[in-house]
């Protein structure tokens, strides 16, 4: 009897124990969470091919005594998210079709040009070629029974660039057909260096930021769609930095992280 | 058909060949990693069972990165298959059917496992008594009687095939006609702001052909489970 | 066929210890309930692997552990009949019998098919499946499938223990007639003694894992000196007699050199000889001419021995016409009737029941 009424106590101890400590951490939780909201940080959405640079901005704004979170993903994605009503302060859109869409839809105000980026062919470190010429059957040559990655071409903003960039040059007959769609311009990046693919369609500030690829051209930018950045603070938002911050994304000093990550200044007409 | 454009026609021919060719090699090799570990005790057995289950634990983007560094046109395994055999995965169909066999392979072996274990080992024995040898208890006693088991783990690695993306599109990226599965041309459909009406359209297909697979597998288990209790 | 073992095996505090030969014919293991018998059967298989045994069948080596020797059960050709028959679900009747003709030792040639289904009397039910048998029906194919494979030794184990009375009178038929038309060896498992005294001609006693006792059955079962078999409550003996031929008020007359004995059942044919199994309990005895009783089965006899007392009790053993009889009395009677050595008396039998 004295036994049973021992291993009884000591067996029921420790659920006990794990569930007051549960409740207790459940309690702070909700302690704090309560206080965050009167000073939540500002969330941005940004694209990833952003995920450095905006590193770097981030840093300097909040060691000014800002507070800032910065959510990353594909542009469609985040677009998707805000029109389900995600709390996002601020978007930044690398796409001019989704930015247009939600700023018709209300979702965006007042968007503004913050970047630009360039189309650059690559190989991998380990080839021979140090350039290649824009000429009809330059790229069939190059890739010699290899593929071309590209982000997907009807979907990915990298890819429909190189898609368009390709088509105007006259080289899209010859690369239609040997192509490797990727899920994002960042695993296009992955295949070239890789060695998987012997030549990729990349943003420039990709192709510096991998040490294991070359860029063999520069594709001229008058051969697509302007590709720029615009950052838009999201309607409803009632954070009391967002303004500060959009005046911080267009100011000399931010522009310089970006000419520094290998972006290209926003130019108000469009060129570039 | 009209519903459907030629190009979704193909994404969905090809999901088809690339999820059956995923299930329909896997079996075997699912079947007998799944009696190894039902029936049989030695050192490392944990390990075995651990490896299985990786690619069931690890992000699928990791899982296809490894496949890519192993099976690729520069990985070591992809090299040896392309010299020796001739054969290659890399941007191929073949490589999307690899990603999704390795990813639906520890739902096969669970299920195949379990079913295997409620084999009654009496009826083992008693084969045993009757002359018959390891092999061929096996094959005319266990596997028949696994056989639901085995027609659900089946199912399940078709389904998970069907549905298999992250590590497709790492590994052999999305090439309209050869490794563009259902999940690859979903995805996408939903990147554009358009692409909403083809994404559910696909969708849609996806559900149908998992749940006839789904049918077929319990119109199935009913016949052999009929078969077994006749005039019950 | 001779059966060698000599084998030691403990599992836990359980000790499994016989050495035995055993000859062709039944041998009937006989023991109560935890006594080793199935152990005793699975080692003999090759479905246990015992910690320290020598095995031989005709010669063969089944098992020795001495010298690493182990033969699995699939080669050893020995049949097994389990208790939960045991039967392939996933096969019809007629696929589970061709099994054991597929596996087994040797094609069996197709009379001999058609022979064991008669004699089991499986004609009707060769295209059912195993899951819509009686418990009967299941053990009488599982005991088809086992002859089937042709082996040279079949193991039964306990067929009887999980079917009802009817049933179990029913299936022991069936098994009395394999008994006597197969020529195959066997080795009955049963805590039951009358089945095995009217199916087997060997008896091998097993009490609590250690082997008593190992003889034909005759002997052994008119002994006082092993309670494990003289005091179970159907402790007997087996007397051979051979039928008249003749029945009158629905009883036939068999003759035995001690005197004739009426018994109700079917009518044997004149001349035949049969197993009479008398159980202690129905053996009466009376000193002097005994009076009007309602008991008409008279047997000369004398009293061979009178087993040591338990709890009151003491068994008796007779001498009737050179065949041994059994009887209980309480130790007050041994007094009364002077019951000794020598002592003439009249063996009064109640009932009997009829073996092979």
């Amino acid at each position: 009897m004295f036994n049973l009424q021992n291993t009884l106590e000591s067996r029921l101890r420790a659920p006990f124990a794990l569930t007051m400590q549960a409740l207790a951490l459940c309690l702070s939780l909700a302690g704090s969470a309560a206080a965050d909201t009167a000073a939540r940080p500002l969330l941005l959405f940004a694209p990833a091919s952003m995920t450095s640079v905006l590193g770097a901005l981030r840093e300097e704004w909040t060691a000014g005594g800002h507070q800032m979170t910065v959510s990353f993903a594909g542009t469609a994605t985040l677009a998707r998210q805000l029109r389900a009503g995600a709390p996002a302060d601020l978007f930044i859109s690398a796409d001019r079709a989704w930015l247009d869409v939600l700023t018709a839809e209300g979702l965006l105000r007042q968007p503004q040009r913050v970047a630009g980026n360039r189309l650059v062919l690559v190989v991998p470190s380990r080839s021979s070629r140090q350039s290649l010429s824009l000429q009809a059957g330059a790229v069939a040559d190059a890739l010699a029974g290899g593929r071309l990655a590209v982000a997907m071409v009807e979907s990915v903003p990298a890819g429909r660039y190189a898609k368009a960039a390709l088509t105007s040059l006259g080289l899209w007959t010859e690369a239609q057909t040997r192509l490797a769609e990727t899920v994002d311009v960042r695993a296009a990046l992955r295949l070239v260096a890789l060695g998987e693919a012997p030549l990729g369609v990349v943003y420039a500030t990709d192709a510096r930021s991998e040490p294991r690829v070359r860029v063999v051209a520069d594709i001229p930018p008058t051969s697509h769609p302007a590709i720029e950045y615009w950052a838009a603070p999201v309607a409803g938002g009632r954070h009391p930095d967002t303004a500060a911050f959009m005046d911080y994304l267009t100011s000399p000093s931010a522009m310089a992280h970006f000419r520094q990550a290998g972006f290209t200044d926003p130019q108000p007409d469009g060129s570039h | 058909m009209t519903i459907f454009t030629p190009d979704e026609l193909t994404t969905i021919q090809l999901s088809l060949k690339v999820s059956a060719w995923a299930t329909l090699v896997s079996l075997p090799p699912g079947i007998a990693v799944a009696w190894v570990l039902a029936r049989r005790e030695f050192p490392g057995k944990w390990l075995l069972d651990v490896l299985i289950h990786l690619p069931l634990v690890m992000p699928p983007v990791v899982t296809g990165y490894l496949l890519l560094m192993a099976f690729g046109r520069q990985g070591p395994l992809g090299i040896w298959l392309e010299t020796t055999l001739g054969f290659t995965f890399a941007f191929n169909w073949t490589g999307a059917a690899l990603a999704c066999g390795i990813m639906g392979f520890p739902l096969l072996v669970r299920s195949v496992r379990l079913s295997i274990e409620s084999v009654n080992r009496g009826l083992e024995q008693a084969a045993n008594t009757l002359g018959a040898n390891p092999a061929w208890v096996v094959v005319r006693v266990t596997l028949p009687l696994a056989l639901p088991g085995i027609l659900a783990g089946a199912v399940l690695c078709f389904a998970k095939a069907l549905g298999e993306f992250g590590a497709t599109i790492t590994f052999v990226s999305n090439i309209p006609g050869l490794t563009q599965t259902l999940p690859g041309a979903i995805y996408n459909s939903i990147q554009l702001p358009e692409g909403e009406a083809a994404a559910l359209r696909l969708t849609g297909v996806a559900i149908a052909l998992s749940m006839g697979a789904l049918l077929v597998s319990e119109w199935l288990t009913r016949r052999l489970r009929k078969r077994e209790g006749q005039a019950r | 066929m001779t059966l060698q073992m000599d084998l030691s095996h403990h599992q836990g505090d359980f000790h499994l210890q016989v050495v035995a030969d055993l000859p062709a014919g039944v041998t009937g293991v006989f023991g109560p309930s935890g006594a080793g018998k199935s152990t005793l059967l699975e080692i003999v298989a090759g479905l246990r692997r015992p910690k320290q045994a020598r095995i031989t069948l005709d010669g063969k080596v089944l098992c020795d552990t001495a010298a690493g020797r182990w033969m699995p059960p699939h080669r050893r050709g020995i049949g097994y009949v389990f208790q939960d028959s045991r039967l392939f679900p996933h096969l019809s009747v007629t696929e589970n019998l061709n099994f054991g003709r597929r596996h087994g030792r040797a094609p069996a040639h197709p009379s001999t098919c058609a022979e064991v289904i008669e004699l089991l009397g499986l004609a009707r039910l060769l295209d059912r499946s195993p899951g819509s048998l009686s418990g009967g029906e299941r053990q009488r194919v599982a005991i088809a499938r086992a002859l089937l494979s042709a082996p040279r030794l079949l193991l039964l184990d306990e067929p009887c223990a999980s079917l009802d009375l009817p049933r179990r009178e029913e299936l022991l038929g069936y098994l009395a007639a394999v008994c006597a038309t197969s020529s195959v060896p066997m080795l009955y498992v049963s805590h039951s003694l009358p089945e095995i005294a009217r199916l087997a001609h060997q008896l091998l006693l097993l009490e609590n894992g250690q082997a008593t006792a190992c003889g034909p059955i005759h002997e052994l079962l008119g002994r006082v000196d092993l309670p494990g078999l003289s005091r179970s409550d159907e402790a007997g003996t087996v007397l051979l007699v051979r039928s008249i031929g003749t029945a009158e008020a629905g009883l036939c007359s068999y003759e035995h050199a001690a005197g004739v004995l009426r018994l109700p059942g079917p009518l044997v044919p004149a001349g035949q000889t049969i197993r009479l199994l008398v159980k202690a309990r129905d053996v009466s005895l009376a000193v002097g001419e005994p009076g009007q009783l309602s008991i008409r089965n008279r047997l000369a006899a004398t009293v061979m021995e009178v087993g040591p007392p338990h709890a009151g009790l003491c068994e008796v053993l007779l001498d009737a016409g050179g065949d041994r009889l059994l009887t209980r009395v309480t130790m007050a009677t041994v007094g009364e009737l002077s019951l000794q050595s020598g002592r003439r008396v009249t063996a009064l039998i109640k009932s009997a029941s009829l073996g092979h």
